[in-house]
């Protein structure tokens, strides 16, 4: 009989901390996890919640998270864990005291679980390199998140993780992705749906994107190299709870980069983006049996906990009662019900989790909702999809839809809470009240101070007021914000321009003027495999490459996402020098993102900004863009420099055309220019000669765009003219 | 959810692997989550699974007295049971050993108390249970295979239970010190008072001897039912068989030997890929012998029923009542084959008749993953219709017609004897589950 030697190697290591220098046996034996349980990966995607517990610490379907995630490492027989916490580690720390998990007590599966508290972490990469300097990690080990819910078995991707290393050494990740078909689907990320490009026969993932859905243009930069392999798959149809099977060379990437923050859009993205510099080669395991989530935001916590209830997550079901003293029992109707429930008999129950000592009065209907322990349901009360937590008392008529009502809150007699609407720790809403849709409603501020309660929402006798968001700088961050944090999933509230994913160009500034397929988020007619890609027709593989990654990066920055404007100058110089890149490429590189950026800012927001505020905005927001601009972009004061940038910003709009209308392209570029102009970016001379260059005035969609400069150049004309005297000193 | 063996996965051998190095109480919180994860599942896994834990649990643990003895069982006996209540079979063991206990603490005070010398106990030779006469037919109730003996004592039955249990599998010789006599009807009073007049020691390897035996009863199952197959299997027979389990493959396969018959093996359509494997050993045994085996799925059943002469389902688990817990599906066959009249036959161990009466009708079926008739792929079936599938099945006594156990074939009637040859009044009494189900006790079949 084949038995594993991990068991015994793992039952022979107990009590001992088996990280150093264990033999190569020792290392196979037993499989390291670190469980990265960061309350909010410094994300505020649970505020209100999160202001006074950790994420993980949550109830899903009445179990905090974090007892999935760590019933799925002992499933795995993963026997030592490594906990770092963000906010809240006290609250985690104190619970895994009290819990079945610390090694001491007998019940543990683990041999050591160990607390690491990293003062100045920002981020998950703070942790990791923190973890990479301590050096305890000496083999494999797997790398989850506290808001793990999954049931698969490792077995498969674990030897095939060991069989691709044993045969490589470059292979230093694999990710385990749960397939969940092409169609919409609830468990799938829908705030930034994550794009695999995987070739399908050695499954390694060649590259990594995710889709913002207030981006304006969707679109997949890929590398022509990717082309290169005989198969690529874009994959959209993945679940990925970030299950990560890595070797400590993982770690090492990590700390050679020292500005990556998160796993997937940073470290991921990038680590298969050089590639070529690194060698390193990270793989894909896509499993088709089992569940695996992440409860990231309170859309994937809805999504989840239907799953949870209706079995997908089996044996995790209610009634598999992971807490200590849980006494679920699965009644008919799929009610899992806990000893000393009281529900009326002419009360409803459907689809249900309730939770110990709760008690629903008559005539009530509880539909698709769960419940938790000790809450006091009144008569005539109807729950539809909504979770209550504990303690909470709901009056007679009340009506909850869809919301999330926290614990120890009440909820007023005939008061009705719409969908969406979140309600955090010990409010309470006064009778007949209406909560309109997506309220959220809190005693704290998200800075934690009390507010003062607010009668007009949760009347006299209420307490509680609505829950105002960190204000964040930049108005398009704001408004995705506030699309991740809300419990529906609805993207109608927002002004998106919807095109879909169902066409990669690896230039999407190309000529190529086919209109992208169509499509509204909410209904993606896009396909998950896409075995061909847009033939490259714009200059060499070198070029495009360092035009598809310049633009990346300047695009970050100026989304405010990351880095500034100095050190992306940097950057974007030895982007140019490793890729021997023309000053051509430059100046269309720079233009190409001012311009996207821009366009992101017309199109995205629902505020909407007109072309000059756009262009204000794109040159203006970040600090050193229009040196940056006038540096790298320009690069000189002479007029054929100038007149070659404008030409290029002045391209970069007409291929803009694709997503926004022709005539708003032109009014962009005439606010680009005037806000150049305005910046000293570009001078008189440089526009006028641009306004003359043959080359401005080629093809109907240029001339076109280019119209709408008339008026700027005429004022520009005149303007030189009335002050003449004084250029003659500026001008030499 | 793929349980491999080897690797990292915990499984049923690793658990009995890792018993010895790991303290008792460490153990029964690990069979706990195992049984709770579902890595270890199947009446056979969990009866070997708790047979072992109690095991340890009686031989590593401090008790100084039976009542301690028996308290610390039941205590681990209703965790166990409230971690998988789906699992009749633990808690059928957990009795076995709670009777087992008792049974040796009483003969430890007899001994102490009266110096009579043990009867001469009958050993029936191997060959009687397994030569008794075949029903003419399978449909009629069949007589109990067992030693007429003990079937006649009636009374005193309760008191030879250990006795029985072990004489009737005839493959370990009674030990002498395990009969007790007729006359002192004692084993079914409780605790046993002067803890003093017990020897400690003694007792201990009894019962761990006792539980040994079940272990092995519970590893000869297969074997043991299997030699009644030559009597219900006759030559050119039709079986149809669901799904079958290790117990009913050797069944058929120990019947081919000596019979040429046909088998309709009918596989539920969910689960056909990977249904080659897992019979292959089936197939090839039955085709070496010169029987024909012919794959049905399951939807197209109903059409083979008029060529059907026997059902052989395999039993997670058998209540007192006769009422039949099985693979989800089966019920259905069964009632198809009522509807035709035609005999249904279900095997089992002895280890897997349940004497616990309090069941709520929801726990007899265990719900899993949808996943076995909607990919979790398609998105718009998973967001907005509930599927359930059924684990198991509860199959109502009047659809069975024979039960053949390790111990022969019996009809519905004879069950509840056997039950009280196994298993003392107290411990059927004894409520292994939870608040839920004492409140609900009304709920009765």
């Amino acid at each position: 009989m084949s038995q594993s030697k991990g068991g015994r190697g793992g039952a022979a290591a107990k009590g001992k901390k088996a990280g150093k220098a264990g033999s190569e046996e020792k290392r196979e034996a037993t499989l390291q996890a670190v469980a990265c349980l960061i309350a909010d990966d410094f994300q505020t995607r649970f505020l209100p919640f999160s202001l006074d517990k950790p994420r993980c610490l949550l109830p899903l379907a009445n179990t905090p998270l974090i007892e999935y995630t760590l019933e799925f490492l002992a499933m795995n027989d993963v026997k030592e864990v490594f906990i770092y916490c963000g906010a809240h580690y006290e609250q985690i720390e104190r619970y895994i005291q009290n819990s079945r998990w610390l090694p001491i007590a007998q019940s543990s599966p683990f041999t050591v679980l160990e607390f690491i508290r990293v003062a100045d972490a920002r981020s998950v990469g703070d942790f990791l390199r923190d973890l990479d300097g301590r050096g305890i990690i000496g083999g494999d080990f797997l790398l989850v998140h506290g808001d793990l819910v999954s049931n698969l078995s490792l077995e498969g991707a674990l030897a095939a993780h060991r069989a691709r290393r044993e045969a490589n050494r470059d292979s230093c990740m694999t990710m385990v992705l749960r397939e969940a078909g092409d169609a919409e689907h609830h468990t799938k990320a829908r705030t930034k749906p994550p794009i695999f490009i995987v070739d399908p026969r050695k499954n390694r993932c060649l590259h990594y994107e995710e889709i913002n859905p207030f981006q304006a243009d969707r679109y997949v930069d890929l590398d022509p190299t990717i082309l290169e392999n005989a198969e690529a798959e874009a994959r959209i149809d993945l679940v990925d709870a970030q299950i990560d099977i890595c070797t400590p060379d993982v770690l090492a990437l990590w700390s050679e980069s020292f500005d990556y923050e998160l796993p997937r859009a940073n470290f991921l993205h990038g680590v298969l983006k050089d590639w070529e510099l690194n060698g390193k080669m990270i793989h894909t395991d896509i499993v088709t049996e089992g569940y695996s989530a992440r409860a990231t935001n309170l859309q994937m916590y809805d999504a989840i906990s239907q799953d949870v209830l209706g079995g997908w997550a089996y044996p995790f079901t209610p009634d598999c009662n992971l807490l200590k003293g849980q006494t679920y029992h699965l009644r008919n109707d799929n009610v899992y019900q806990e000893d000393d429930v009281l529900v009326e008999d002419n009360a409803e129950t459907i689809d249900a989790v309730i939770g110990r000592d709760t008690q629903v009065g008559s005539k009530s209907i509880i539909q698709n909702s769960i419940i938790g322990r000790n809450c006091k349901i009144g008569k005539n009360v109807r729950i539809i999809n909504s979770f209550i937590w504990d303690d909470v008392e709901i009056h007679d008529d009340a009506v909850i839809e869809h919301a999330i009502i926290a614990d120890t809150t009440h909820i007023g007699t005939g008061t009705a809470v719409r969908e969406g609407s979140l309600v955090s720790y010990g409010v309470q809403i006064d009778g007949k009240l209406d909560i309109e849709a997506s309220t959220v409603l809190s005693l704290h501020a998200h800075n934690r101070s009390p507010v003062e309660s607010q009668p007009r929402v949760v009347g006299a006798q209420g307490k509680g007021a609505i829950f105002q968001y960190p204000e964040e700088d930049d108005a398009g961050a704001e408004d995705f914000e506030k699309f991740e944090n809300s419990l529906i999933y609805n993207l109608d509230q927002f002004d998106i321009d919807g095109s879909s994913v169902s066409s990669l160009g690896d230039d999407d500034f190309s000529d190529d003027d086919s209109e992208a397929a169509s499509a509204t988020p909410s209904q993606p007619t896009s396909r998950s495999r896409l075995s061909s890609f847009a033939s490259d027709d714009s200059g060499t593989p070198n070029f495009s490459s360092f035009h598809a990654d310049a633009v990346h990066g300047l695009l970050e920055v100026l989304r405010g996402s990351m880095g500034d404007f100095d050190s992306e100058k940097l950057e974007f110089t030895s982007l140019r020098l490793a890729n021997n890149a023309s000053d051509v490429a430059m100046r269309k590189a720079v233009a190409t993102a001012f311009v996207r950026r821009a366009v992101e800012l017309m199109n995205a927001e629902s505020s909407g900004l007109d072309a000059a505020k756009a262009a204000k905005e794109a040159l203006t927001s970040r600090t050193g863009a229009s040196s940056f601009v006038a540096d790298v972009g320009v690069g000189g004061d002479s007029v054929s420099e100038q007149l070659e940038f404008a030409l290029a910003v002045q391209k970069a709009c007409v291929s803009s055309t694709k997503v926004i209308e022709v005539g708003k392209a032109g009014n962009l570029l005439a606010a680009m220019l005037q806000q150049m102009y305005d910046l000293d970016v570009l001078e008189e001379e440089g526009l006028i000669a641009w306004w003359e260059d043959a080359r401005g005035k080629e093809g109907e969609v240029m001339s076109v765009v280019r119209a709408k400069c008339q008026q700027l150049i005429e004022w520009l004309e005149n303007a030189e003219e009335e002050s003449d005297e004084d250029d003659d000193e500026d001008s030499d | 959810m793929a349980t491999q063996k080897g690797g990292y996965t915990p499984s049923l051998e690793k658990f009995l692997d890792s018993l010895k190095s790991r303290p008792v109480q460490a153990s029964v919180e690990l069979l706990i989550s195992l049984l709770k994860r579902r890595q270890i599942k199947g009446s056979e896994a969990c009866a070997t699974a708790t047979a072992h834990i109690l095991l340890q649990v009686v031989a590593r643990d401090k008790w100084t007295n039976v009542d301690q003895l028996l308290g610390r069982i039941q205590l681990v006996g209703r965790k166990l049971v409230t971690a998988q209540p789906h699992e009749l079979a633990t808690g059928n063991i957990v009795r076995r050993v709670l009777g087992l206990i008792r049974d040796e603490a009483s003969e430890e005070r007899n001994d102490a108390t009266t110096d009579s010398p043990r009867p001469a106990s009958p050993s029936p030779s191997p060959s009687a249970s397994a030569s008794v006469p075949a029903p003419s037919h399978a449909s009629s109730p069949p007589k109990p295979a067992r030693p007429p003996t003990l079937a006649s004592i009636g009374s005193f039955a309760r008191t030879q239970s250990m006795f029985n249990l072990l004489s009737d599998p005839n493959l370990f010789p009674p030990t002498g010190s395990n009969a007790s006599t007729p006359g002192q009807v004692s084993g079914a009073s409780t605790p046993i008072l002067n803890p003093q007049a017990t020897n400690v020691s003694a007792l201990r390897s009894e019962v761990i001897d006792g539980i040994q035996e079940i272990m092995d009863e519970i590893k000869m199952v297969d074997e043991q039912v299997q030699t009644y197959a030559d009597i219900f299997i006759h030559p050119g027979d039709y079986i149809l068989v669901y799904q079958p389990s290790r117990t009913v493959q050797k069944f058929l396969t120990r019947a081919a030997l000596k019979r040429k018959f046909t088998v309709f093996l009918a596989i539920d359509p969910s689960s056909a890929t990977s249904s080659e494997a897992l019979y292959a050993s089936l197939l090839k045994s039955m085709a070496s012998n010169g029987s024909s085996v012919i794959t049905v799925l399951n939807a197209g059943l109903m059409a083979y029923m008029s060529r059907v002469d026997k059902v052989i389902l395999g039993a997670r688990a058998i209540t007192a009542q006769g009422g039949v817990i099985v693979d989800s599906g089966g019920a259905a066959i069964a009632r198809a084959a009522r509807e035709r009249r035609r005999t249904v036959i279900v095997l089992g161990g002895v280890y897997k008749l349940s004497p616990e009466s309090k069941l709520l009708s929801e726990s007899r079926v265990e719900w899993g993953d949808p996943s076995k008739y909607v990919s979790f792929a398609d998105g718009s079936l998973v967001s907005h219709v509930r599927v359930k599938n059924a684990v198991s099945e509860f199959l109502p006594a009047d659809q069975v017609d024979t039960y053949i156990t390790n111990l022969g074939a019996h009809a519905q009637e004879n069950l509840h004897t056997i039950i009280a040859d196994h298993y003392k009044e107290e411990d059927i009494n004894f409520d292994l589950y939870g608040k839920a189900q004492r409140i609900s006790g009304g709920e009765i079949e």
